[in-house]
């Protein structure tokens, strides 16, 4: 029991360190924002749940990481077939920048459901190399998390940018 | 556009996916921590009733020795069997599956591949014990059948209700209990080999 006391301080650390990160890999697996957040959640539990037996044999972002998108790949499992209708897809909780001049606002958010429901088109592994390279992860960290070859991350990665580029609608 | 400059303006995009505020940080951390607690609570509450549902089989196992004069013991005793045979295949059957999500993705699937065999294997194990089961009471009820008899005679609604209750109605659980259980496992398998396909590339669109 003080053992995992002892976690709570680094879990609150990675919770702030990697939350935003989290929230984003949900937006690959899940489309409703409700369950989006329980997703989250999952994820979070998942990592405390797992804290205990991290011994640093990887980085911890490698870890997270981990976690995230197979806590993910269970839940596209267990949420198929897709049973919410499209007008359930609550994109209104994204970030506006309040910068930005109204149209542009509209043509940012417009951007970016594009690109998150292409993203929730892809094949579950497409998405998961398309959203490790959007959060700025190397090739050797890629592989470190999907446990594949730099060479076949390479190839999957092209692949997975071609079809992207085909779900939004420029030529690959 | 290069593919650094598209790449780039993907992750722009999707930076801004989800910038939590702080409150909503708080507000996330506040409701894990609640998550935490209420699935510690009810790790231990499975625990605790698992152990009175196995220490309760016992105890029922041995009043039937005790109370019975007839075929108490053999119950008691396949009772007994039953339950030590049902832990000690489901551990056998999921080991080496535990604990998978800290694993690489590939790791994970290939887990999660064996794991979901190895209940499609379980539920089989089970339907036979099941099946085994049915006919080893049978057998019991057959060897001892001159004194059961009597006692059919005297209480014939409690022997029908028993009937009921511990024949009829486990051919129904079984075909449709595990025809359904089985049928969903398999999806599920369908599922996982069709990740592991996407993996190697060979079912990709």
């Amino acid at each position: 029991m003080s053992e995992r006391r002892d976690l709570e301080p680094q879990f609150d650390r990675i919770l702030r360190e990697h939350g935003a990160a989290i929230s984003r890999l949900a937006f690959g697996y899940e489309a409703v924002a409700s369950v989006r957040e329980e997703l989250v959640q999952d994820i979070a539990l998942a990592i405390w749940q797992a804290l205990a037996h991290f011994r640093g044999e990887c980085s911890e972002r490698t870890f997270v990481y981990r976690i995230a998108h197979n806590r993910g790949l269970s839940h596209v499992w267990k949420r198929r077939p897709p049973h919410q209708p499209l007008d359930e897809i609550e994109e209104s909780d994204q970030p506006i920048d309040p910068r930005l001049h109204p149209e542009e606002q509209v043509a940012q958010a417009d951007r970016r459901t594009r690109l998150t429901s292409a993203i929730q088109s892809l094949p579950v592994t497409h998405r998961q190399m398309i959203v490790l390279i959007l959060e700025g992860l190397s090739h050797a960290q890629m592989a470190e998390v999907l446990g594949i070859t730099e060479n076949n991350v390479a190839v999957r990665l092209n692949r997975a940018r071609n079809m992207l580029k085909g779900a939004l609608g420029e030529r690959p | 556009m290069t593919e650094d400059r598209e790449l780039d303006a993907w992750r722009e995009q999707w930076s801004s996916v989800a910038e939590p505020s702080a409150d909503f940080q708080r507000d996330f951390q506040r409701k894990v921590q609640q998550r935490i607690k209420r699935e510690d609570r009810r790790f231990v509450l499975g625990n605790i009733l698992t152990v009175i549902g196995f220490i309760g089989i016992l105890i029922f196992a041995w009043y039937m020795r005790r109370q019975s004069t007839w075929m108490g013991t053999g119950w008691s005793a396949s009772i007994c069997v039953l339950v030590f045979v049902s832990a000690g295949v489901r551990i056998w059957v999921l080991r080496r599956t535990w604990r998978p999500e800290t694993q690489s993705t590939r790791a994970f699937v290939e887990l999660w591949h064996k794991r979901v065999a190895a209940r499609i294997r379980m539920l089989r194990i089970s339907t036979y014990l099941s099946i085994g089961w049915l006919i080893f009471c049978a057998v019991l009820m057959g060897v001892n059948w001159s004194i059961i008899g009597q006692d059919v005679g005297a209480h014939p609604k409690e022997w029908v209700a028993l009937l009921i209750v511990c024949v009829l109605m486990q051919p129904v659980l079984l075909w449709y209990g595990a025809g359904w259980l089985r049928r969903r496992k398999l999806a599920e398998l369908d599922e996982v080999k069709q990740i592991l396909d996407e993996m190697d590339g060979k079912s990709v669109q």
